[in-house]
C-alpha cells in the first residue's frame, strides 16, 4: 500500500532528523566532545541518505531538495497535498 | 531565514474527535507557557546574548516551532469534524461563535496569546534562568494534559513533548556554566 509505505518511509526521515536536531543541541553545549561531534556529523549523512531515498519516491520535503524531472512530469507539484496535519 | 520542511518533527496520530482534549492542549498553544511563548522568547533573547549559548537559544527556538505545528496538527484533527454542538459541550462555543472551526492563539480558557507572557531582560543570566523556568513550568503543563487525557495515540506525542522540554531545560542550565565560565576565566586573566 502506498500510504502505509509513505508514512513508513516518512517515520524514517522523521527519525534520523531528529538524531540531527538532538546532537546539534548537544553538542551547542558541549563543543569539545569530539565523540559526539563525530556522531552528530554521520547522524547528518544518514539524514540526507535517508531523506534521498524517501524524496525519489514521493518528492522533496524542502526546496533545498532539487524535484526530478520526472516528478514534475507526472504531476508533482510543492503546493500539494498532503501537508503533514492532513496526513 | 527559514525553510519549510513538509513533515511533522514527530508523528501526531489522531484516531477520533474530541474537541475537549483540543480545548487542553491549547493550553501549550496558546498559553502562557505553551509553545509560542518560547519560541519568541528565545528567538528575540538570542540577539543580545553573548556567541557562546547563541545557538542554543537560536535552535531550541527553531525546535519550539516545530513543536507549535504538532500542537496545531493535534487541535486541527481533534475538532474538525466536530459538530457546533459538541464543541459547545466540550466548552467551546464561545470559540465557535468566533472562530468557526478555525485554530486561535489561546489558553486552555480562551484567553488570547499575549507578550506580556515573557521577558527579554538584556540580561543573559536572567534570560536564561526564565528559560529554564519556562521549560519546567512546560513540561509540568504537559504532565498535566497527559493525565487528564485518556487518548493513547495523543498521549505519545505529549511524552515526546514533555521529555524533549527535559531536553531543553539541561541544554539551557549549561549554557549558564558556560557563561560562569567564561566570567570566571576573564577574572583570571
Amino acid at each position: 500500500m502506498d500510504a502505509a509505505e509513505r508514512r513508513d518511509m516518512l517515520k524514517n526521515v522523521q527519525e534520523a532528523d531528529f538524531v540531527v536536531v538532538e546532537l546539534t543541541l548537544y553538542t551547542n553545549t558541549h563543543p569539545n566532545d569530539q565523540e559526539a561531534l563525530t556522531q552528530w556529523r554521520l547522524a547528518i549523512k544518514e539524514a540526507a541518505r535517508l531523506r534521498k531515498m524517501y524524496e525519489k519516491r514521493f518528492g522533496p520535503l524542502s526546496l533545498h531538495s532539487i524535484p526530478s524531472e520526472q516528478a514534475i512530469d507526472t504531476g508533482w507539484r510543492w503546493n500539494q497535498a498532503p501537508w503533514p496535519w492532513q496526513m | 531565514m527559514w525553510v519549510y520542511e513538509k513533515k511533522l518533527l514527530y508523528p501526531v496520530e489522531v484516531k477520533e474527535c474530541n474537541p475537549k482534549l483540543a480545548r487542553y492542549i491549547a493550553e501549550q498553544y496558546g498559553g502562557a507557557d505553551g509553545e509560542l511563548a518560547a519560541a519568541l522568547r528565545y528567538m528575540n533573547q538570542r540577539y543580545t546574548v553573548p556567541d557562546k549559548v547563541i545557538g542554543v537559544l537560536n535552535d531550541i527556538a527553531t525546535e519550539e516551532f516545530s513543536h507549535l505545528e504538532m500542537l496545531a496538527t493535534m487541535i486541527y484533527k481533534l475538532t474538525k469534524d466536530a459538530t457546533p454542538e459538541q464543541l459547545e459541550e466540550a466548552g467551546l462555543g464561545a470559540h465557535y461563535v468566533n472562530h468557526g472551526h478555525a485554530l486561535f492563539y489561546e489558553n486552555a480558557a480562551g484567553v488570547p496569546f499575549t507578550t506580556t507572557y515573557f521577558q527579554a531582560k538584556g540580561d543573559p543570566i536572567a534570560d536564561l534562568y526564565e528559560d529554564i523556568a519556562a521549560e519546567e513550568k512546560a513540561r509540568a503543563t504537559y504532565q498535566w494534559i497527559i493525565d487528564i487525557s485518556d487518548d493513547a495515540w495523543i498521549n505519545d506525542s505529549l511524552k515526546f513533548l514533555r521529555e524533549r522540554e527535559n531536553v531543553h531545560s539541561l541544554r539551557f542550565r549549561e549554557a549558564v556554566e558556560v557563561l560562569k565560565e567564561e566570567r570566571d576565566r576573564k577574572k583570571i586573566f
